[in-house]
């Protein structure tokens, strides 16, 4: 359970609130997507959540961030960690090995997981984003796409209960995006984990996510079910965001009075609709 | 030098060793090579290096090593040249500059024993994985982890940067800079500007790396969390041996 509320951040020598009275409550087993124009503050909203701000990162805080009703004004990084695991936007200053094995190992001999307990961890992370074959490879000649892959890898086999993703498929192909995408959902449904991930493909995103937050200039434009959320077209526009075409279709529909059960969501739900209305 | 110090993976019996033991043996051979006065014997030890290298699967690298050592003693050679004024003069150079016999043989010997004696480092820190280094520093040297892993995030960062160096001067050249200028000062004034950014974009890549480090649980690590257990096998105690040797051999040469 997270709980922010009023949050507001400026960096230090910057003249503008990153974030700005940011109010969210994400509840345990959510699936969170954050989506915005580049600046409107979602990698900063992550900072605050996994503590970096304000514990790394000068400014001015305002307001409160609590993990499990702990803030994380009060505990250190470390500690957040143990429950909240990150995978950064920038891939490789968060490379800290020189070989995949030992990226993964770093976390887990940190954590002091038990020895016969670690390669079952190690092949299954690898494993579960597909790159087994790359733990023996060393990482400054993999593709930015790889990269990527080892990190989520190297914060998976950490378990932790909250996971934050701050663009994770920027460097990849749309079969391994849709891949990670698919493995998102599973560690949420079948594992529980709470995820938010930050997302410039909203089709991806919005097919994926239970719910989604759509942030303009460091505020939370709007927040709700994907479906709720979908449901504004022109304010989606208004953030910077193109508005997935199936839902803008059906709500363009909407408003010229044509009776729908709710917005469109994927390409799918739009073909049923559109062989509904042909039909009936 | 591309790829200087970058983690050069392989397989070879040079890789499996203990690294402390890699550490140790090339730090012997710099010594041997600075305790030595004989220019054949230190020329076999830099040849040494270059075995080690083509043993260790980077013979490639090594000479590139050499390469770019020799280049940078130029400099050293000349002012020692130049420098020395005892022995018998070979040559009368105007500015009331001497070469001489002596100065020569000592100008040598400098660049040799500097090639010789960095060599080995070079070598055995690109077949050694930085988390391996850090590990056996914690391990076996009592080393607090924080420290161990600054030292080897330092030198992991080395090619990093070179290759970001590389990159910008890419990106100057293809607009058009002229930046493979073979006027030495020239060259210093083109590229010094460049600095700026790179540190720029170093200080902000070190920072992320410790954030990363960081939330992964850096600071919960103790001395015993680390999962590879480094030996010291049959192996590294005779390299360690032969380096001893050659300490000896030093000695008499
Ligand atoms: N380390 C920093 N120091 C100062 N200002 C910063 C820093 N990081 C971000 N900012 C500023 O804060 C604002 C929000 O940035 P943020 O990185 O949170 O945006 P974002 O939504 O993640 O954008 P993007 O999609 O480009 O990643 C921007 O105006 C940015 O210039
Ligand atoms: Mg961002």
């Amino acid at each position: 359970m997270i709980t922010i509320e009023g949050l507001t951040f400026q960096y230090k020598n910057s003249n503008r609130n990153a974030v700005e009275d940011v109010h969210l409550s994400i509840r345990g087993g959510d699936f969170l997507g954050i989506i915005g124009e580049s600046g409107a503050g979602k990698t900063t909203l992550i900072r605050a959540i996994n503590g970096i701000i304000p514990h790394h990162l000068p400014g001015d805080y305002y307001g409160s961030v609590q993990i499990d009703g702990e803030d994380t004004f009060d505990v250190t990084p470390s500690a957040i960690s143990l429950k909240v695991g990150t995978v950064f936007q920038d891939i490789d200053s968060q490379m800290i090995a020189s070989v995949v094995e030992d990226e993964i190992l770093f976390g887990l001999e940190n954590y002091s997981i038990p020895r016969d307990e670690i390669e079952a961890r190690l092949s299954g992370a690898l494993d579960a984003v597909g790159i087994s074959q790359l733990r023996y490879r060393n990482i400054s000649h993999l593709s930015g796409g790889q990269k990527q892959k080892v990190a989520i890898a190297a914060i998976i086999a950490l378990r932790p209960k909250i996971l934050l993703l701050d663009e994770p498929t920027s460097e990849l192909d749309p079969q391994s995006s849709l891949a990670i995408f698919r493995l998102l959902k599973e560690l949420n449904e079948k594992h529980g984990l709470t995820i938010i991930v930050v997302e410039q493909k909203i089709m991806l995103l919005s097919e994926f996510v239970k719910e989604l937050a759509v942030m303009k200039g460091g505020r939370l434009l709007l927040h709700g079910s994907v479906r709720n959320v979908l449901k504004n077209t022109e304010q989606i526009g208004k953030s910077g965001i193109n508005c997935p075409r199936v839902a803008t279709l059906s709500n363009r529909l909407t408003e010229l009075g044509v009776k729908l059960d709710g917005v469109c969501v994927t390409l799918d739900e739009a073909c049923s609709m559109a062989r509904r209305l042909m039909y009936d | 030098m591309k790829g200087f110090l970058d983690y050069a993976l392989g397989d070879t019996f040079f890789h499996h060793l203990n690294p402390l033991i890699k550490l140790l043996i090339s730090l012997l051979i710099s010594i041997a090579a600075f305790i030595s006065g004989s220019h054949l014997f230190i020329a076999a030890l830099i040849a040494l290096n270059l075995v080690m290298a083509a043993r260790a699967g980077i013979f490639q690298r090594g000479v590139m090593l050499l390469a770019g050592l020799l280049k940078f003693s130029a400099f050293i050679f000349i002012l020692q040249l130049l420098l020395v004024r005892r022995g018998n003069p070979l040559l009368h150079l105007p500015l009331n500059l001497v070469i001489t016999d002596a100065g020569l043989s000592s100008a040598f010997l400098i660049v040799l024993r500097l090639i010789a004696g960095t060599m080995p480092l070079a070598i055995m820190l690109s077949i050694t994985q930085m988390s391996d280094l850090s590990n056996v520093l914690v391990l076996k040297c009592k080393v607090p982890y924080k420290y161990a892993f600054a030292l080897t995030t330092a030198i992991r960062f080395i090619p990093i940067f070179a290759g970001e160096m590389a990159g910008i001067i890419e990106a100057q050249t293809s607009r058009g800079v002229e930046m493979d200028t073979k006027n030495l000062f020239k060259k210093v004034g083109l590229i010094l500007p460049l600095c700026v950014p790179l540190l720029i974009t170093s200080v902000k890549k070190i920072e992320d790396s410790a954030i990363s480090a960081e939330i992964r649980g850096f600071h919960l690590r103790t001395g015993q969390s680390c999962y590879k257990r480094y030996m010291v096998t049959a192996g590294d105690m005779a390299v360690l041996a032969f380096s001893a040797m050659l300490i000896a051999l030093a000695c008499i040469f």
